[in-house]
């Protein structure tokens, strides 16, 4: 369904992403997992088309998406839920699932997808007409997700989701991510939470300062040494709950 | 004392529909600011342009059917809102495009020069002499109790009034209004939803030099003359804009008019009975502008910043 091929992307000179192939076949939930500044955000963007690649391909359903407008490629059926969120706090949480619907011409269709994703989380229709703002952090992821699913993408690309909630929450938007995915959702997944990440994802990639290091499954990346060296510091130990901030 | 109580309920009202002038070319100002972040110094030109162009429509229709009335103003005010659609159409591409990205220093610096190139153009197309602007009302007026009042006041506030309601229909109500203060509250994001960005700013600018245009042509009758000095006035809407709370749009509206208030009134009536205000009046808004700036930063409607992250 995705697939990109050595993509390269820099910011000014600085190279973020050192050709980076990876794929996503439909139906699946493929996770991207890194640390901080390993350039998993920037995959996310350049598929959306937010930053362009210098090198390499994207295709999406054997149509190539590099060098489109975001605007285009979000038409073709990629919605992304960028990192920390990104509602618009000024505007009512309604009025915020309105312009997740922005592209929507007909009115049915739009009431029709309202309805959706208010079913999804019924929160966010009783709270409607409250400033998105206002709203604590575990509502907004789902304000967040829920203003993608308005134009009910064919993939789902979601930044670090889990990024600033509390333990308990985490585990409710797994769920929810779950369920997503259950639903016939497509989605690319990027996170720093390793163990959450990898149970409900069907294939794994781990990211390196931009480069991918390791890819398999869920049994095959935790087996492997080199995870856990990757992420529990050389070798050191930290406990989980650490890696459940997100930090 | 009743003497002046009703001098300053007079000058009050002449006071409203100058803050209303204020309060349109604050608006312009604080529609870009908002959205695209560049700080546009030549607002108070784009009024000014408009305040030509209307004039020039009044002249050539008035020559084409032989005599001013109601129906060569309306045309000249139509005709100077396409105007007003093409001039910011031509603005964002000139302006807000090459420069969305640059540091503020260039923005501003550009906006600077874009106000001398307008007042310069305008100065040699028009040619050197001041014009005698044409009001649609002539010189009457009303009685309400006591209180004169100028038809002119009284249509200036209502078109401003209008407006107003009509900008803030549209920035409530419609899906384009929305997205707007979408855009401009996280630009990005608004573009992850598929909002044509580009088409935003455009239509932002669009707006300001909608009521740039309109604010000039409200204020060209008021003037004894018209000529390139009148973008001045524009500066300040800076005044009105951080008096309000800078970049808050109701913010930029009410300092506008509180500022047309404190105007008029130190100029007329107190001055008669307290000598000194009128040695102070040219200053006095500059004075408000920075004891504002010293002591409530955010403004009178400044939001109080929440983010949660």
């Amino acid at each position: 369904m995705l697939k990109l091929v050595g993509v390269e992307t820099f910011y000014g000179k600085i190279k973020a992403l050192h050709g980076v192939s990876l794929s996503v076949e439909e139906g699946q939930l493929v996770c991207i997992l890194g640390a901080n500044g390993a350039g998993k955000t920037t995959i996310l963007k350049t598929i959306c088309g937010i930053t362009e690649p210098e090198y390499g391909t994207i295709h999406f359903n054997d149509e190539r998406i590099d060098h489109k407008d975001p605007e285009d490629i979000i038409k073709m059926g990629i919605s992304l839920v960028p990192e920390n969120r990104r509602i618009f706090p000024e505007l009512s949480v309604y009025e915020n699932l309105m312009m997740g619907g922005f592209l929507i011409k007909e009115k049915e269709l739009f009431e029709e997808r309202i309805e959706r994703v208010t079913s999804h989380f019924p929160i966010l229709s009783k709270r409607g007409s409250q400033r998105a703002g206002t709203l604590s952090g575990g509502e907004q992821q789902m304000l967040a997700i829920g203003r993608a699913l308005m134009l009910d993408p064919k993939l789902l690309l979601l930044d670090e989701p889990s990024l600033g909630l509390s333990p308990k929450l985490v585990k409710e938007i797994f769920t929810i991510i779950k369920d997503l995915h259950k639903s016939g959702v497509t989605i690319l997944l990027v996170e720093q939470n390793v163990n959450h990440a990898l149970r409900i994802a069907d294939y794994g990639y781990v990211l390196t300062t931009g480069k991918i290091f390791l890819s398999g499954t869920y049994e095959e990346l935790l087996d492997e040494e080199k995870v856990r060296e990757q992420y529990l510091g050389e070798g050191k130990y930290v406990r989980r709950s650490k890696l459940w901030s997100g930090r | 004392m009743t003497e002046l109580i009703t001098g300053l309920l007079q000058e009050s009202i002449s006071g409203i529909a100058l803050g209303c002038i204020y309060a349109l070319i604050a608006l312009g100002f604080t529609l870009i600011y908002k959205a695209t972040e560049v700080v546009n110094f030549a607002q108070g030109e784009i009024m000014m342009v408009g305040a030509y162009i209307n004039f020039f429509f009044v002249t050539q229709f008035a020559g084409m059917t032989g005599g001013l009335n109601g129906w060569v103003f309306l045309a000249a005010l139509f005709c100077s809102i396409i105007f007003a659609v093409l001039f910011g159409i031509i603005l964002d591409y000139i302006i807000n495009r090459p420069l969305k990205d640059e540091p503020v220093f260039s923005i501003i610096m550009a906006t600077i020069s874009l106000a001398i190139i307008l007042r310069s153009l305008t100065a040699m197309i028009a040619g050197p002499i001041s014009l005698i602007p044409v009001s649609p009302f002539g010189d009457s007026t009303i009685k309400m109790g006591g209180i004169v009042i100028s038809i002119l006041d009284l249509a200036i506030i209502i078109s401003a009034i209008i407006l107003m309601a009509l900008f803030f229909f549209f920035f409530n109500k419609t899906r384009w209004g929305i997205a707007m203060k979408a855009t401009s509250e996280d630009s990005e994001a608004a573009q992850l939803m598929g909002i044509p960005v580009k088409q935003v700013y455009r239509m932002v600018w669009v707006f300001a030099a909608i009521v740039g245009v309109i604010s000039g042509v409200l204020l060209a009758p008021r003037m004894a003359l018209l000529d390139t000095t009148m973008s001045y006035l524009g500066l300040k809407a800076f005044p009105a804009a951080i008096l309000g709370g800078f970049g808050s749009i109701p913010g930029a509206v009410v300092g506008g008019i509180i500022l047309g208030i404190i105007e008029t009134v130190s100029m007329g009536t107190l001055s008669f009975h307290f000598e000194w205000i009128k040695e102070i009046n040219d200053i006095i808004i500059w004075i408000v502008l920075i004891a504002v700036l010293m002591f409530r930063p955010d403004g009178l409607m400044g939001e109080a910043k929440v983010k949660r992250v």
